[in-house]
This record gives C-alpha cells, structure tokens and sequence, in this order.
C-alpha cells in the first residue's frame, strides 16, 4: 500500500486518512472532495492513475489542511509519529507538509519501527526537512528541481532560500559535481530523480541514466509537473518496479504527457494528468519491456 | 550534524531572531508565542550578537510569517537569520522567455506570466504549505493587481515567491513602455 501525506490549502480541512478516488477533476477521500491542482492533490492523482493503469489499488493518503502556519502539519507528524507501524505502508511519500526537523526525526523513527520499513519517498519541503535533520540517507528517493539538488549540495542550508549563490547558480551541466558533493556530505537519498532540461537519475553518487526526450520547457513553468512526477514513481514503486526503473518511466511519461498535451506556459497540471493513459497504453510496455494488465484488455 | 545542539528538547529550528536589547527579545517571544510559533530563548553566538544577550531560536522557514507578525505587533529585531551557512537570503533572479510568456525563478520558485496582458499564467517549483494557496489566488491575476506573496504567505517559499513576482512586475513595467 502506498501511503501519501502532505497538506491541503483549506485551514478547515480536517486530519483525513482513507484511500483515495479520482474523478479526472477531483480527489475523493473519506467523501471530502479535493481539487486537482499544484502539490500533494496533484502528485495523489498522478499516483492514482498509474496505480489504475497498473492494475493496483488505489493509494491511501493522510491529508490536512494548512496555508502555511504548521498547524495542519504538525497534525500530520504526530499522527504518523504514533501510528506509522500499525499502518505499515509499503511506499511512504512524505510531500508538502512545514519542514520541522524535530518532528520530521520522530517520523523517521517511527518508520524504523515498522516490522517492514517502508520504501521512504521525500519531495518538496519534506526532502528539505529530511536533509535539514540529517535523515536524507534513511530516504530512498528524494526528487529535487535543480535549484533544489543545488540546495542538497550546500551542506549549511536548511532551505533552498538560503543556498550559496554560485551554487544557484550552477546549470544543469553541474548535476554530477552538485549530486557527488550531496552524497559525499550524507545529503542525498539512496537515488535522486533530478528533474529538469535533462532529467537525471542518480544512484549512490553516480549517474546511471538521462533522460532528455521529448524535449518540453514549458513543462518547467507548469506548477505541479514535478508533483506527477513523484506520484508516478510511488505507483511504479509500490506495483514492484526497482526505484531506478520507476525514476525512469515517471520521467519520460511526464515529457510525454507534456507533449501529448501540447503544454504551454498556460497548461494547467490536470491537463497534463489526463493524457498519463494514453501515454501508458502508447509507450509503457515498450519502454519498460513489461506489460502490464491495461495492455491485454 | 545540522542543528544538533537542541536535539535534547526536541526543537530544531535552524533560524535565530537577533535583538538590540532584552525587553524586545521577550515581546517577541510572548508575541510568538502567542500566535503559535515554536520558539525558544537563546544564547546567540558571540559573532552574531547585536548588543543583546538573547535572541530567539525560530523554525527558519517560517521566516515570512513572522517578520509579518511583528510588524503588525510592533515588535522591533535586528534581522533573522540562518544558525548555520550564509546569512543573507538568495537575491539572484533567472529569466526565461518562452516567445509570449516569461517565466522567472527566485530560489526554488518560478513565477510565468503573459507578455502582453501581464497575467500570470503559472506559478511552479518550491514545496511549502502556502504555495497551492497562493497558486490559486494568484493564477489568471493581472501583475498589477495581485496581492503580493509575501502578504499572504508564511514560509521562505513565499518570500522567495515574492522576490520572482517583484522581478516580473518590475520587467513587465519596462515592457509596456
């Protein structure tokens, strides 16, 4: 089971767990209907449509409401902190939630108590909390932006906000040196998705694989494209894909989404999200040489 | 280890507030206090002191939020900062053209608006909980007329959004001449 948690921007918007519906507009959790917009809500759909496609139960997902004050996400720490062994996910993707070492550390302790650890997955303020805290090895995947990788490199920043300028201003060229210098300094998760112009995946400091085609920019402006991204790599992930497989499938289905598209720096993140079927039903079997269920039908 | 000296009392905030003088160290504790903030007094490093024994150790990312508190609450500090690595907040913007659009990123945020209506057409990068928020009340806004970032917001991610929204503003002035 793939347990996803992160916040929702609605103050009254009340702890919720449960497994989660996707309408194509909407999430549907516990009856409380969510919008299908940039972060957790987004990276849930793309995670519910791959897990459809695949032929897999849906996530659950552990959702509070927070504009940004912490208090929904506090909500989020200390219920996991108490109840992560009993829920015992398979795939756990900590997303947008207030980064609090403190709080993000009885998580991770938490989820050594599982009687199996779960697969750990951090992204957005969650991979900043994670390596804030020092816990980024005990995360299996983390999925920054190149500002971000450039932030996992900087081994004095709690936040990208505060990074070495010549570091942000390090291209896309620099992935290698700025991964190598963020695992040498116990920065990094086991792999790293570096999602950007070249996407790279990169595993205990070495890059194993790029992924450049098809060639979309306007996917960069699109608020929550790195969101599907990672929701894809969970679904992958939890059907039993290896994480360098499912980095790379999630990479190029979301390039391919954005052509299928046709993005703009206009495109909304559902546009994107409703053409993951036909991009797995056109491309997945031949991509990953395993077909799954949706392809016999 | 990053921040391990509070490990024990289990708060590790990252940030310090400096002061000038004990009585503002303490409103400023009762002020965070009050509005929910995790906080705690301490000693700051002697190299970072600004004529005050105290400062506050604070959640860094919730900087936004703060400063806007105090100056609503009238609480006067010298600045906050990070405990750890550079002190001053990242200042260097990147631009983007895309032929009708311009996207700019500040830090982790990334601001893309039309460029001839001024509308902002997307907002993306970052991970903070105000920045779906903000994504919904600043999307198909004129420059112009939307609220800044920073008015609304209550972490980095915001403050960064903010710097990516005063550069676009300030870009799409000079195009309209």
């Amino acid at each position: 089971m793939v347990l996803i948690c992160g916040t929702i921007p609605q103050e009254d918007f009340p702890l919720t767990i449960g497994q989660v519906k996707f309408s194509g507009k909407t999430l549907i959790i516990n009856e409380k209907e969510v919008s299908c917009m940039q972060g957790t809500a987004a990276l849930i759909s793309a995670a519910c449509i791959t897990a459809e496609y695949l032929g897999e139960e849906p996530p659950q997902a552990l959702l509070a409401g927070d504009r940004g004050k912490g208090k929904g996400s506090r909500l989020l720490y200390e219920y996991l902190s108490k109840n992560l062994p009993d829920l015992a996910p398979n795939v756990l993707v900590l997303h947008y939630i207030l980064p609090v070492m403190g709080l993000m550390r009885k998580v991770s302790e938490s989820a050594e108590k599982c009687r199996r650890k779960p697969i750990m997955i951090a992204d957005a303020s969650s991979m900043y909390a994670a390596k804030a805290a020092g816990l980024a090895p005990n995360f299996d995947i983390f999925t920054p932006d190149p500002s971000e990788i450039a932030f996992l490199a900087d081994s004095d920043a709690t936040h990208p906000a505060y990074i070495s300028r010549h570091l942000f201003n390090s291209d896309i060229t620099k992935t290698s040196e700025l991964a190598a210098k963020a695992y040498q300094d116990k920065n990094a998760a086991r792999l790293l998705l570096v999602k950007g112009s070249v996407d790279h995946i990169v595993e205990e400091g070495k890059i194993i694989e790029t992924i450049s085609e098809p060639d979309i920019p306007e996917l960069e402006a699109i608020g929550g494209t790195g969101d599907t991204i990672t929701g894809m790599v969970a679904a992958f992930v939890s059907a039993g894909l290896d994480l360098r497989e499912a980095a790379i499938l999630a990479a190029r289905a979301n390039r391919m989404a954005g052509k299928y598209a046709r993005a703009t720096p206009a495109t909304r993140i559902r546009e994107i999200i409703a053409r993951f079927p036909d991009v797995f039903r056109e491309n997945l079997c031949a991509w990953s040489g395993v077909c799954y269920s949706s392809d016999k039908r | 280890m990053a921040f391990g000296i509070n490990k024990k009392d289990g708060f590790e905030g990252g940030g310090l507030i400096l002061f000038r003088n004990v009585e503002d160290a303490i409103k400023a504790e009762r002020t965070l206090k009050s509005a929910d903030y995790m906080v705690k007094l301490v000693a700051p490093p002697p190299e970072l002191r600004k004529g005050c024994d105290l400062a506050l150790e604070v959640n860094l990312v919730e900087q936004t939020g703060i400063e806007r508190l105090f100056r609503g609450k009238d609480v006067q500090y010298v600045e906050i900062i990070p405990r750890k690595g550079r002190g001053e907040l990242l200042e260097i913007v990147k631009v983007k053209d895309f032929g009708e659009a311009v996207m700019v990123k500040a830090g982790n945020m990334k601001l893309t608006f039309d460029k001839t209506s001024g509308v902002i057409l997307n907002i993306s990068g970052g991970g903070c909980p105000d920045i779906p928020y903000l994504h919904a009340e600043l999307i198909d806004k004129k420059l112009t007329e939307a609220v800044r970032p920073k008015e609304k917001g209550f972490t980095l991610c915001s403050l960064m959004l903010d710097r990516a929204f005063c550069e676009s503003l300030e870009l799409w002035s000079k195009m309209r001449l």
